[in-house]
């Protein structure tokens, strides 16, 4: 191995939905290495497979056929409950929409995980301000998300991801529900705190400003890689 | 913890729901609590009227009186027993009887009479007897006077003031027969046992019998009806080398015990209606917010959360709402049946049962009015929870969390 380290190693990923019957092949053989501080767009039309690629990957959705390494642990082997675990330590979630529980605060959808992890209470609220700071976001650690806007929830969602420092952050379609000034703007966040903090992204977005942004573009068809580009 | 507090604040989410089935599990509850605050307040007016009327909630007779009666099985050691009684915790008064059947004439008229001799305080006390006559007086001493039941004085056109005869076989085979004067005319409620009813001053009847110093029944009454049959345990162990037999109100008084039994057995069917009410409302609201936030418990999930963690939560607002509401059925049920309790329900109809006459109606307030009912609540509440939460519990993130 180099000295870069592999966050993410797929070989001849496939997963194949059954619709009434008939076989889907969602994904379709994907070898796939992403290191660590990339900042990678899964980029495809709709259907192409990216949800279902980046569900696989993070354990949330079990493969048909290959295997995925996640930090070097072989996951696609892993019981549900070992790999739940495994999930709350090393990735962090942005889904596209209803990223944040509306009965709790800011602060507390953040604190979250620490508190699956059983962070002890002062370093939780510690690590909830200065990640809201790096978001942007001091002083809304008291409301509740359906009193922020679209772009200041992805915001929380990003905080809430990032602040139990795992070792991968997995974004779908992060920005589909913003208008593509947001969108930009969020992206940039992203990729500001990719370098701050040296961590790596993966997100899929068919929009083509936020592939702009990405510095390696991973583009699918019908289920496998089209194309891979890294860009200076 | 952490979920304990999602599931309190995912309480207040639903406001109209919310309150929709807190009023469900309250209604529930109350209804509940009343019907058993009612029953058992009924069938303790009811008994107590009934025993507290003339029969006692315990009688002591000498060996199997009660069975066969006869004028011979007498309790003549009834001062020692006396004393003995006086001496216990929890009897609130008691009173000697002496029995014998004869016949009572007046003028040309003649009829078969039941001679009951009392001691008038004694009597009174236990069974508030000088409030039973409706005319003239009780007799305060063993002068020859006599109180009869309205039914026999009619018979007899008996009228107080007029001398009657009464004839019988005194205890020793030979003739007993006097003349006393009516001094009191009585209506117990209970118009076939007026209708023989000759009560005569103990002293009187036992001189009449040639019975001197003895009786044959002792009736206690206790302090509280739902004392009795430690009372009858306790009476029974003092008494057991006497030759008495100690029994209580379910045994000397069968068949009324065996219709009360009966009637609290409806009471089963109004808890599983209740129940049902409260599953019916329970399941329909649970059910919904499930399915209503398929996206936050993948949410949930996909960050780590265990299904354990996840199925607590659910039955956590479960529990919450019906412990609230129950709460507050709590503190509703305890007031309505103390209010009850103090003034009573008039009944529209007044209805006849063991030969008494009843108008009103009284609720208690009693542990079991709440206790049943809250079992039943939880039990029926968290049964039912326990389906969503499994659904929501198997909650599969890559599913939920897809947008379309
Ligand atoms: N549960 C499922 N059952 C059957 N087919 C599915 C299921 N989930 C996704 N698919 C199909 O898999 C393909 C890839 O879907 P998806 O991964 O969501 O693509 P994308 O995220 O790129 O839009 C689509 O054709 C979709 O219809
Ligand atoms: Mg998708």
């Amino acid at each position: 191995m180099s000295d870069t380290m592999t966050v993410i190693k797929t070989e001849n990923v496939k997963k194949i939905y059954s619709d009434n019957g008939l076989p889907v092949k969602a994904v379709n053989g994907i070898d796939l290495t992403i290191n660590e501080k990339e900042f990678t767009a899964i980029v495809g039309p709709s259907g192409s497979g990216k949800t279902t690629f980046l569900n696989v990957i993070s354990g949330l959705d079990k493969a048909t056929e290959g295997k995925v390494w996640l930090n070097g642990k072989l996951i696609s082997e892993m019981s549900g409950k070992e790999l739940s675990d495994f999930r709350r330590d090393n990735i962090g979630f942005i889904f596209q929409a209803y990223n944040l529980i509306p009965v709790l605060t800011v602060e507390e959808n953040i604190e979250y995980i620490m508190l699956l992890q059983n962070v002890p209470k002062e370093e939780r609220h510690q690590r909830v301000m200065d990640i809201l700071e790096d978001v942007g976001l001091k002083g809304f650690e008291d409301r509740k998300p359906p009193r922020l806007s679209g772009g200041q929830q992805q915001r929380v969602a990003i905080a809430r991801a990032m602040v139990s420092k795992p070792v991968l952050i997995l974004a779908d379609e992060p920005t589909a529900n913003l208008d593509s000034e947001t969108g930009a703007e969020l992206l940039d966040m992203m990729r500001e705190l990719n370098q701050k903090h040296s961590m790596t992204f993966l997100f899929s977005t068919h929009d083509q400003m936020i592939m702009d942004r990405a510095t390696r573009l991973v583009i699918l068809k019908d289920g496998q890689v089209d194309e891979d580009r890294v860009k200076s | 913890m952490l979920m304990f507090k999602i599931a309190f604040r995912n309480i207040f989410r639903q406001k109209r729901r919310t309150i929709f089935t807190a009023l469900t599990i309250f209604g529930g509850f109350v209804l509940a609590a009343f019907s058993i605050g009612w029953a058992d307040g009924s069938y303790t007016f009811i008994i107590n009227m009934f025993t507290r009327n003339r029969l006692g909630h315990i009688q002591i007779h000498y060996k199997d009186y009660l069975n066969q009666p006869s004028i011979y099985k007498t309790i003549s050691n009834y001062e020692e027993v006396a004393e003995k009684l006086d001496d216990m915790d929890h009897i609130e008064s008691w009173t000697p009887r002496l029995f014998a059947a004869g016949l009572l004439s007046l003028h040309d008229q003649s009829t078969g009479a039941q001679l009951t001799g009392i001691q008038p305080e004694k009597e009174n006390q236990a069974t508030r007897f000088r409030q039973k006559i409706i005319k003239g007086e009780l007799f305060e001493k063993a002068d020859h006077k006599t109180v009869l039941g309205k039914g026999l004085a009619r018979v007899l056109q008996a009228n107080v003031g007029d001398s009657v005869v009464f004839i019988s076989q005194a205890a020793d085979g030979s003739m007993a027969n006097d003349i006393y004067e009516v001094c009191g005319i009585l209506e117990s409620g209970d118009s076939m046992s007026d209708r023989m009813a000759f009560y005569l001053h103990l002293q009187d009847a036992q001189d009449l019998m040639v019975l001197y110093g003895q009786i044959h029944e002792i009736a206690v009454i206790v302090d509280e009806l739902g004392r009795v049959d430690m009372m009858t345990d306790r009476l029974r162990d003092a008494f057991t080398n006497e030759d008495l037999t100690v029994e209580p109100w379910q045994e000397f008084a069968k068949s009324f015990y065996h219709a009360m039994k009966a009637d609290m057995e409806g009471m089963w069917i109004m808890l599983i209606v209740i129940m049902l009410i409260v599953a019916v409302g329970v399941l329909n609201t649970v059910l919904m917010s499930v399915l209503e936030r398929t996206r936050e418990y993948g949410l949930l999930k996909a960050m780590g959360t265990k299904p354990v963690q996840i199925f607590k939560l659910v039955l956590y607002q479960v529990n919450i709402l019906t412990f609230f509401s129950c709460l507050l059925g709590i503190a509703l049920s305890i007031i309505l049946n103390y209010w009850l309790s103090k003034d009573g329900i008039t009944l529209p109809n007044a209805f006849t049962y063991g030969g008494m006459e009843f108008k009103h109606m009284y609720t208690t307030v009693n542990l079991r009015s709440i206790l049943l009912p809250l079992i039943t609540v939880f039990f029926t509440a968290v049964i039912v929870g326990i389906f969503p939460a499994i659904r929501a519990a198997k909650n599969d993130p890559a599913q939920s969390m897809r947008t379309h």
